[in-house]
Protein backbone atom coordinates (compact mmCIF):
# COMPACT_ATOMS: atom_id res chain seq x y z
CA UNK A 1 0.00 0.00 0.00
CA UNK A 2 1.05 3.52 -0.51
CA UNK A 3 0.56 7.09 0.86
CA UNK A 4 -2.57 8.82 -1.06
CA UNK A 5 0.18 11.58 -2.38
CA UNK A 6 1.98 11.54 -4.93
CA UNK A 7 5.59 12.60 -3.24
CA UNK A 8 5.83 9.66 -0.66
CA UNK A 9 7.08 10.41 3.40
CA UNK A 10 7.71 6.66 3.76
CA UNK A 11 11.33 6.89 2.34
CA UNK A 12 12.05 10.22 2.37
CA UNK A 13 15.86 10.06 4.20
CA UNK A 14 19.09 11.77 3.91
CA UNK A 15 21.72 9.63 2.08
CA UNK A 16 25.35 8.29 2.90
CA UNK A 17 28.21 7.92 0.74
CA UNK A 18 30.64 4.96 1.31
CA UNK A 19 32.49 6.80 3.62
CA UNK A 20 29.30 7.70 5.87
CA UNK A 21 29.14 11.33 5.10
CA UNK A 22 25.72 12.88 4.19
CA UNK A 23 25.71 12.77 0.36
CA UNK A 24 22.17 13.74 -0.43
CA UNK A 25 18.66 12.91 0.46
CA UNK A 26 15.63 10.41 -1.06
CA UNK A 27 12.53 10.23 -1.52
CA UNK A 28 9.80 7.57 -3.17
CA UNK A 29 7.11 8.92 -6.01
CA UNK A 30 4.11 7.49 -7.63
CA UNK A 31 2.03 8.71 -9.71
CA UNK A 32 -1.98 9.44 -9.36
CA UNK A 33 -3.11 8.58 -12.31
CA UNK A 34 -5.41 5.55 -12.74
CA UNK A 35 -3.25 3.47 -15.07
CA UNK A 36 0.35 2.25 -14.69
CA UNK A 37 2.61 3.55 -17.48
CA UNK A 38 5.55 2.38 -19.80
CA UNK A 39 8.80 4.38 -18.42
CA UNK A 40 9.22 5.36 -22.37
CA UNK A 41 5.91 7.30 -21.70
CA UNK A 42 7.18 9.16 -18.69
CA UNK A 43 8.46 12.74 -18.64
CA UNK A 44 10.28 13.35 -15.59
CA UNK A 45 10.91 16.86 -14.74
CA UNK A 46 13.28 19.19 -11.74
CA UNK A 47 13.10 18.71 -8.45
CA UNK A 48 12.50 21.62 -6.30
CA UNK A 49 13.46 21.52 -2.00
CA UNK A 50 12.71 24.73 -0.27
CA UNK A 51 13.42 26.72 -3.20
CA UNK A 52 16.28 24.67 -4.70
CA UNK A 53 16.17 23.41 -7.74
CA UNK A 54 17.68 20.15 -8.44
CA UNK A 55 18.03 19.66 -12.64
CA UNK A 56 16.24 16.56 -13.49
CA UNK A 57 19.27 15.33 -15.07
CA UNK A 58 21.19 15.23 -12.31
CA UNK A 59 18.63 12.94 -10.65
CA UNK A 60 19.00 8.83 -10.16
CA UNK A 61 15.71 6.90 -10.36
CA UNK A 62 15.30 3.13 -8.58
CA UNK A 63 12.95 1.13 -9.90
CA UNK A 64 13.01 -2.79 -8.91
CA UNK A 65 16.55 -2.48 -7.67
CA UNK A 66 18.04 -0.47 -10.33
CA UNK A 67 18.94 2.88 -11.35
CA UNK A 68 18.54 4.82 -14.34
CA UNK A 69 19.17 8.48 -15.15
CA UNK A 70 15.88 10.38 -16.77
CA UNK A 71 17.41 9.69 -20.34
CA UNK A 72 17.99 5.92 -19.77
CA UNK A 73 14.92 5.97 -18.49
CA UNK A 74 13.49 7.26 -22.46
CA UNK A 75 14.73 3.42 -23.45
CA UNK A 76 13.77 1.51 -20.46
CA UNK A 77 11.16 -0.94 -21.70
CA UNK A 78 9.48 -2.19 -18.45
CA UNK A 79 5.96 -0.86 -17.45
CA UNK A 80 6.12 1.13 -13.97
CA UNK A 81 3.04 -1.19 -12.13
CA UNK A 82 0.84 1.16 -10.76
CA UNK A 83 0.88 2.38 -7.09
CA UNK A 84 5.01 1.22 -6.71
CA UNK A 85 7.04 3.50 -5.71
CA UNK A 86 10.06 4.75 -7.67
CA UNK A 87 13.05 6.18 -5.65
CA UNK A 88 14.37 9.58 -6.79
CA UNK A 89 17.96 10.01 -5.50
CA UNK A 90 19.32 13.61 -5.30
CA UNK A 91 22.54 14.43 -4.80
CA UNK A 92 23.21 17.27 -2.22
CA UNK A 93 26.43 17.92 -0.12
CA UNK A 94 25.62 17.20 3.88
CA UNK A 95 22.03 16.21 2.70
CA UNK A 96 18.94 18.21 4.32
CA UNK A 97 18.38 19.40 7.97
CA UNK A 98 16.65 17.85 9.94
CA UNK A 99 13.03 19.31 10.02
CA UNK A 100 10.16 19.96 7.33
CA UNK A 101 10.87 20.48 4.19
CA UNK A 102 8.07 21.30 1.00
CA UNK A 103 9.33 19.25 -1.57
CA UNK A 104 8.35 18.51 -5.37
CA UNK A 105 8.96 16.79 -8.50
CA UNK A 106 7.65 17.79 -11.85
CA UNK A 107 6.55 14.78 -13.62
CA UNK A 108 3.88 14.13 -16.55
CA UNK A 109 3.27 11.65 -19.20
CA UNK A 110 2.16 10.92 -22.40
CA UNK A 111 -1.53 9.77 -23.01
CA UNK A 112 -2.91 8.84 -26.61
CA UNK A 113 -6.33 9.39 -25.91
CA UNK A 114 -8.22 12.35 -24.76
CA UNK A 115 -6.08 15.58 -26.57
CA UNK A 116 -3.49 16.29 -29.03
CA UNK A 117 -0.05 14.38 -29.10
CA UNK A 118 3.04 15.11 -27.69
CA UNK A 119 4.05 18.64 -28.46
CA UNK A 120 7.57 17.65 -27.97
CA UNK A 121 9.21 15.40 -29.94
CA UNK A 122 12.32 14.84 -28.69
CA UNK A 123 10.27 14.36 -25.16
CA UNK A 124 11.68 17.42 -23.57
CA UNK A 125 8.91 18.84 -22.18
CA UNK A 126 5.91 17.23 -19.34
CA UNK A 127 4.03 15.41 -21.96
CA UNK A 128 0.30 15.75 -22.81
CA UNK A 129 -0.98 14.45 -19.87
CA UNK A 130 -0.72 17.27 -17.82
CA UNK A 131 -4.33 18.41 -17.87
CA UNK A 132 -5.75 15.35 -15.82
CA UNK A 133 -3.74 16.03 -12.87
CA UNK A 134 -1.37 18.62 -13.17
CA UNK A 135 2.04 18.01 -13.61
CA UNK A 136 3.63 19.51 -10.06
CA UNK A 137 3.36 17.70 -7.20
CA UNK A 138 4.22 18.90 -3.64
CA UNK A 139 4.39 17.79 -0.06
CA UNK A 140 5.75 19.47 2.92
CA UNK A 141 7.43 16.66 4.64
CA UNK A 142 9.08 15.62 8.21
CA UNK A 143 12.82 14.52 7.42
CA UNK A 144 14.01 12.82 10.72
CA UNK A 145 17.01 10.72 9.64
CA UNK B 1 -42.40 -7.58 -38.52
CA UNK B 2 -41.68 -9.78 -35.78
CA UNK B 3 -41.06 -8.32 -32.13
CA UNK B 4 -37.48 -7.77 -31.07
CA UNK B 5 -37.18 -9.98 -27.94
CA UNK B 6 -36.06 -7.58 -24.95
CA UNK B 7 -32.36 -7.64 -24.07
CA UNK B 8 -31.10 -8.86 -21.47
CA UNK B 9 -27.80 -7.35 -20.39
CA UNK B 10 -25.74 -8.16 -17.51
CA UNK B 11 -25.21 -6.32 -14.61
CA UNK B 12 -20.91 -5.60 -13.60
CA UNK B 13 -18.53 -3.20 -12.68
CA UNK B 14 -15.40 -1.92 -13.80
CA UNK B 15 -12.54 -2.22 -11.06
CA UNK B 16 -11.59 1.57 -12.69
CA UNK B 17 -14.48 2.65 -10.31
CA UNK B 18 -11.90 2.15 -7.34
CA UNK B 19 -9.10 3.76 -8.86
CA UNK B 20 -8.75 6.22 -5.44
CA UNK B 21 -8.68 3.14 -3.18
CA UNK B 22 -6.95 -0.32 -4.99
CA UNK B 23 -3.87 -0.10 -3.91
CA UNK B 24 -4.51 2.92 -1.34
CA UNK B 25 -6.77 0.80 1.20
CA UNK B 26 -8.23 -2.21 -0.89
CA UNK B 27 -6.57 -4.56 -2.55
CA UNK B 28 -7.59 -6.51 -6.02
CA UNK B 29 -9.19 -9.00 -3.19
CA UNK B 30 -11.79 -6.39 -1.54
CA UNK B 31 -12.77 -5.17 -4.84
CA UNK B 32 -14.37 -8.41 -5.60
CA UNK B 33 -15.48 -9.01 -2.68
CA UNK B 34 -17.44 -5.02 -3.02
CA UNK B 35 -18.43 -5.75 -6.21
CA UNK B 36 -20.03 -8.89 -5.35
CA UNK B 37 -21.77 -7.15 -2.81
CA UNK B 38 -22.99 -4.47 -5.00
CA UNK B 39 -24.65 -6.81 -7.17
CA UNK B 40 -22.37 -7.11 -10.15
CA UNK B 41 -22.07 -10.87 -12.15
CA UNK B 42 -19.25 -9.33 -14.17
CA UNK B 43 -16.54 -6.80 -14.41
CA UNK B 44 -13.95 -4.92 -16.20
CA UNK B 45 -10.21 -5.66 -15.62
CA UNK B 46 -7.40 -2.53 -17.01
CA UNK B 47 -4.78 -3.98 -17.90
CA UNK B 48 -2.57 -2.58 -15.03
CA UNK B 49 -4.64 -3.78 -12.70
CA UNK B 50 -3.29 -7.42 -13.58
CA UNK B 51 -0.35 -7.88 -11.58
CA UNK B 52 2.98 -7.71 -13.31
CA UNK B 53 1.64 -6.44 -16.09
CA UNK B 54 2.08 -7.67 -19.19
CA UNK B 55 3.70 -10.72 -17.30
CA UNK B 56 1.62 -11.73 -14.48
CA UNK B 57 2.58 -15.03 -12.98
CA UNK B 58 0.79 -17.92 -12.66
CA UNK B 59 0.17 -17.75 -8.97
CA UNK B 60 -1.64 -14.53 -9.94
CA UNK B 61 -3.34 -15.89 -12.70
CA UNK B 62 -4.78 -19.05 -10.57
CA UNK B 63 -5.52 -16.33 -7.80
CA UNK B 64 -7.15 -14.46 -10.66
CA UNK B 65 -9.35 -17.42 -11.75
CA UNK B 66 -10.27 -18.09 -7.45
CA UNK B 67 -11.58 -14.36 -7.64
CA UNK B 68 -13.78 -15.03 -9.98
CA UNK B 69 -15.19 -18.54 -8.64
CA UNK B 70 -15.62 -17.36 -5.51
CA UNK B 71 -17.37 -14.28 -6.15
CA UNK B 72 -19.52 -15.83 -9.09
CA UNK B 73 -18.17 -13.19 -11.34
CA UNK B 74 -17.59 -13.43 -15.22
CA UNK B 75 -14.92 -11.53 -17.04
CA UNK B 76 -16.68 -9.10 -19.20
CA UNK B 77 -14.08 -6.58 -21.01
CA UNK B 78 -10.08 -5.43 -20.66
CA UNK B 79 -9.21 -2.41 -20.82
CA UNK B 80 -5.86 -1.76 -22.58
CA UNK B 81 -4.59 1.03 -24.75
CA UNK B 82 -3.37 0.81 -28.43
CA UNK B 83 -0.26 3.03 -28.20
CA UNK B 84 1.59 4.36 -31.38
CA UNK B 85 3.87 6.82 -29.50
CA UNK B 86 5.14 4.95 -26.40
CA UNK B 87 8.80 6.58 -27.64
CA UNK B 88 10.17 9.62 -28.39
CA UNK B 89 10.17 10.64 -31.54
CA UNK B 90 8.45 8.92 -34.48
CA UNK B 91 5.44 7.15 -34.38
CA UNK B 92 6.18 3.22 -33.22
CA UNK B 93 6.37 0.61 -36.50
CA UNK B 94 3.63 -1.39 -37.44
CA UNK B 95 5.35 -4.29 -36.07
CA UNK B 96 5.58 -2.62 -32.51
CA UNK B 97 2.15 -1.53 -32.32
CA UNK B 98 0.83 -4.98 -33.41
CA UNK B 99 3.35 -6.67 -31.23
CA UNK B 100 1.48 -4.98 -28.38
CA UNK B 101 -1.94 -5.73 -29.31
CA UNK B 102 -0.98 -9.16 -29.62
CA UNK B 103 0.73 -9.27 -26.68
CA UNK B 104 -2.70 -7.62 -25.00
CA UNK B 105 -5.30 -10.09 -27.16
CA UNK B 106 -3.31 -13.35 -25.76
CA UNK B 107 -3.91 -11.85 -21.98
CA UNK B 108 -7.45 -10.99 -22.50
CA UNK B 109 -7.96 -14.32 -23.91
CA UNK B 110 -5.96 -16.23 -21.31
CA UNK B 111 -8.23 -13.99 -18.05
CA UNK B 112 -11.66 -15.01 -19.79
CA UNK B 113 -12.27 -11.73 -21.86
CA UNK B 114 -14.17 -11.55 -24.88
CA UNK B 115 -14.41 -7.52 -24.89
CA UNK B 116 -11.21 -4.97 -25.28
CA UNK B 117 -12.05 -1.53 -24.24
CA UNK B 118 -9.58 -0.39 -27.06
CA UNK B 119 -8.16 3.52 -26.88
CA UNK B 120 -7.00 3.93 -30.36
CA UNK B 121 -4.54 7.11 -30.41
CA UNK B 122 -6.66 10.38 -31.12
CA UNK B 123 -5.44 13.77 -31.87
CA UNK B 124 -8.11 15.78 -29.98
CA UNK B 125 -10.15 15.78 -27.13
CA UNK B 126 -12.76 14.46 -29.25
CA UNK B 127 -11.29 11.46 -29.50
CA UNK B 128 -10.84 11.51 -33.29
CA UNK B 129 -8.15 9.07 -34.21
CA UNK B 130 -4.85 8.73 -35.99
CA UNK B 131 -5.16 9.51 -39.74
CA UNK B 132 -3.22 5.85 -40.15
CA UNK B 133 -6.06 3.90 -37.51
CA UNK B 134 -8.00 2.33 -40.58
CA UNK B 135 -4.70 0.07 -41.40
CA UNK B 136 -3.61 -0.48 -37.61
CA UNK B 137 -7.02 -1.98 -37.16
CA UNK B 138 -6.98 -4.12 -40.45
CA UNK B 139 -3.84 -5.41 -39.20
CA UNK B 140 -4.99 -6.28 -35.72
CA UNK B 141 -8.01 -8.11 -36.82
CA UNK B 142 -7.26 -11.46 -37.96
CA UNK B 143 -5.51 -11.59 -34.59
CA UNK B 144 -8.09 -10.58 -32.97
CA UNK B 145 -10.37 -12.87 -34.32
CA UNK B 146 -7.78 -15.71 -33.67
CA UNK B 147 -7.92 -14.59 -29.56
CA UNK B 148 -11.36 -14.28 -30.08
CA UNK B 149 -11.80 -10.36 -28.26
CA UNK B 150 -13.67 -7.63 -30.00
CA UNK B 151 -11.72 -4.31 -29.82
CA UNK B 152 -14.20 -1.91 -28.60
CA UNK B 153 -13.44 1.60 -29.10
CA UNK B 154 -15.21 3.92 -26.47
CA UNK B 155 -17.29 6.31 -27.19
CA UNK B 156 -16.68 8.64 -24.40
CA UNK B 157 -18.00 12.25 -23.32
CA UNK B 158 -17.66 14.68 -24.94
CA UNK B 159 -17.47 12.50 -28.30
CA UNK B 160 -20.56 12.67 -29.00
CA UNK B 161 -22.54 9.22 -30.72
CA UNK B 162 -22.92 11.31 -33.93
CA UNK B 163 -19.24 12.44 -34.47
CA UNK B 164 -18.20 11.65 -37.65
CA UNK B 165 -15.55 8.87 -36.47
CA UNK B 166 -18.22 6.46 -34.79
CA UNK B 167 -19.63 6.23 -37.97
CA UNK B 168 -16.64 4.93 -39.58
CA UNK B 169 -16.05 3.01 -36.94
CA UNK B 170 -19.42 1.26 -37.82
CA UNK B 171 -18.77 1.24 -41.42
CA UNK B 172 -15.16 -0.52 -40.78
CA UNK B 173 -17.06 -3.33 -38.87
CA UNK B 174 -19.36 -3.43 -41.91
CA UNK B 175 -16.57 -3.59 -44.57
CA UNK B 176 -14.97 -6.31 -42.79
CA UNK B 177 -18.04 -8.12 -41.77
CA UNK B 178 -16.73 -8.64 -38.49
CA UNK B 179 -17.86 -8.78 -34.55
CA UNK B 180 -14.36 -8.20 -33.73
CA UNK B 181 -14.46 -4.13 -33.76
CA UNK B 182 -17.06 -2.09 -32.28
CA UNK B 183 -17.80 0.24 -30.03
CA UNK B 184 -17.95 0.65 -26.05
CA UNK B 185 -20.72 3.46 -25.09
CA UNK B 186 -19.79 5.50 -21.94
CA UNK B 187 -23.04 6.49 -20.38
CA UNK B 188 -20.77 10.09 -20.34
CA UNK B 189 -21.94 10.53 -23.87
CA UNK B 190 -26.13 11.47 -22.68
CA UNK B 191 -25.19 13.23 -19.67
CA UNK B 192 -27.10 16.54 -19.95
CA UNK B 193 -27.18 17.92 -16.20
CA UNK B 194 -24.37 19.13 -14.09
CA UNK B 195 -25.95 20.48 -10.60
CA UNK B 196 -24.26 22.65 -8.75
CA UNK B 197 -24.61 20.75 -5.62
CA UNK B 198 -22.69 18.24 -7.26
CA UNK B 199 -20.20 20.36 -9.87
CA UNK B 200 -17.83 23.56 -7.92
CA UNK B 201 -18.09 26.26 -10.12
CA UNK B 202 -14.08 25.47 -10.41
CA UNK B 203 -14.74 21.84 -11.69
CA UNK B 204 -17.13 22.82 -14.27
CA UNK B 205 -14.97 25.80 -15.77
CA UNK B 206 -12.52 22.68 -16.18
CA UNK B 207 -15.09 20.48 -17.32
CA UNK B 208 -16.15 23.44 -20.39
CA UNK B 209 -12.89 24.09 -21.48
CA UNK B 210 -12.32 20.21 -22.34
CA UNK B 211 -15.52 20.63 -24.34
CA UNK B 212 -18.02 19.17 -21.70
CA UNK B 213 -21.05 21.30 -20.75
CA UNK B 214 -21.77 23.13 -23.45
CA UNK B 215 -25.28 23.39 -25.03
CA UNK B 216 -26.34 20.53 -27.91
CA UNK B 217 -22.73 18.66 -26.74
CA UNK B 218 -24.18 15.80 -25.61
CA UNK B 219 -25.58 12.50 -27.20
CA UNK B 220 -29.71 11.94 -27.03
CA UNK B 221 -30.47 8.13 -25.79
CA UNK B 222 -31.84 7.48 -29.64
CA UNK B 223 -28.24 8.13 -30.57
CA UNK B 224 -27.42 4.49 -29.19
CA UNK B 225 -29.74 2.15 -30.98
CA UNK B 226 -27.48 2.04 -34.09
CA UNK B 227 -24.69 1.37 -31.91
CA UNK B 228 -26.05 -1.66 -30.58
CA UNK B 229 -25.19 -4.61 -32.92
CA UNK B 230 -21.77 -3.07 -32.32
CA UNK B 231 -20.91 -3.19 -29.08
CA UNK B 232 -20.58 -5.95 -26.60
CA UNK B 233 -20.04 -3.85 -23.54
CA UNK B 234 -21.15 -0.39 -22.17
CA UNK B 235 -19.46 1.85 -19.72
CA UNK B 236 -22.69 2.43 -17.42
CA UNK B 237 -20.89 5.84 -16.41
CA UNK B 238 -22.61 7.87 -13.48
CA UNK B 239 -21.90 10.17 -11.76
CA UNK B 240 -24.34 10.22 -8.30
CA UNK B 241 -27.09 8.12 -7.71
CA UNK B 242 -29.46 9.57 -4.61
CA UNK B 243 -31.34 7.89 -2.55
CA UNK B 244 -34.24 7.79 -4.41
CA UNK B 245 -31.71 5.53 -6.49
CA UNK B 246 -32.01 7.95 -9.30
CA UNK B 247 -29.01 9.33 -11.36
CA UNK B 248 -28.75 12.81 -11.15
CA UNK B 249 -27.04 13.82 -14.40
CA UNK B 250 -27.96 11.07 -17.39
CA UNK B 251 -31.31 9.84 -18.66
CA UNK B 252 -30.49 6.66 -16.91
CA UNK B 253 -34.11 5.24 -17.52
CA UNK B 254 -34.86 6.27 -21.66
CA UNK B 255 -31.30 4.96 -22.30
CA UNK B 256 -31.58 1.50 -20.62
CA UNK B 257 -35.04 0.98 -21.75
CA UNK B 258 -34.02 1.85 -25.37
CA UNK B 259 -31.59 -0.64 -25.16
CA UNK B 260 -33.23 -3.95 -23.57
CA UNK B 261 -36.30 -2.61 -25.91
CA UNK B 262 -33.91 -2.73 -28.97
CA UNK B 263 -33.02 -6.31 -27.99
CA UNK B 264 -29.11 -5.40 -26.28
CA UNK B 265 -27.77 -8.45 -23.85
CA UNK B 266 -24.59 -7.12 -23.61
CA UNK B 267 -22.17 -6.22 -20.15
CA UNK B 268 -23.11 -2.87 -18.58
CA UNK B 269 -20.12 -2.16 -16.50
CA UNK B 270 -20.60 0.56 -13.35
CA UNK B 271 -17.68 2.98 -13.96
CA UNK B 272 -18.26 5.84 -11.17
CA UNK B 273 -16.54 9.19 -11.97
CA UNK B 274 -18.18 11.36 -9.55
CA UNK B 275 -16.90 12.90 -6.21
CA UNK B 276 -15.96 11.44 -3.28
CA UNK B 277 -13.70 8.28 -4.92
CA UNK B 278 -11.33 8.50 -2.74
CA UNK B 279 -13.84 7.41 0.09
CA UNK B 280 -14.49 3.67 0.47
CA UNK B 281 -17.73 3.83 2.35
CA UNK B 282 -19.08 6.48 0.04
CA UNK B 283 -18.22 4.93 -3.20
CA UNK B 284 -19.44 1.42 -1.72
CA UNK B 285 -22.82 3.20 -1.48
CA UNK B 286 -22.84 4.81 -4.80
CA UNK B 287 -21.86 1.33 -6.04
CA UNK B 288 -24.79 -0.27 -4.37
CA UNK B 289 -27.40 2.25 -5.23
CA UNK B 290 -26.62 2.17 -8.86
CA UNK B 291 -27.03 -1.43 -9.30
CA UNK B 292 -30.38 -1.18 -7.02
CA UNK B 293 -31.32 1.38 -9.95
CA UNK B 294 -30.13 -0.60 -13.15
CA UNK B 295 -32.25 -3.92 -10.91
CA UNK B 296 -35.35 -1.48 -11.09
CA UNK B 297 -35.16 -0.51 -14.58
CA UNK B 298 -34.09 -3.98 -16.00
CA UNK B 299 -36.32 -5.98 -13.30
CA UNK B 300 -33.59 -8.26 -12.19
Amino acid sequence: MVEYSAIQQRGFHNTCDAKGNLDGFEFRFTPKYYKGLWFTQCRFGNVTVDGEVFDRDSLIFEYDGLEYTREELFDVKIYWQIRVPITVKVKKPGGLKLGYHDVSMDFGWVLNYNGEPEKEFDGSGLGNGGHMMGTENSRRMLLAR
Amino acid sequence: MSEIKKGTPKRGISVYSYCRLLGYTMTLDDVFEDMYDAGATCFELLANHIENYPNPSTQWIDHYFHLCEKYHMQPAEMGHWAETHLHRGPRMSDEQILANLIRDFKLANLLGFKSLRTKITCINEYCDPEPEWEHLMELALPYAEKYDVAMLSECHAPTKLTRQHIYDYLEFADKHQTKHFGINVDFGTFQNQWPEDIYSPEEMERRRSRGYGKPDSWSQPEDIIPILPYSKTCHAKFNYVDENFEERTIPYAKVLQLMVDNGWSGNLVSEYEGPGREDAAFLGDQLRRHHILMSRILGY
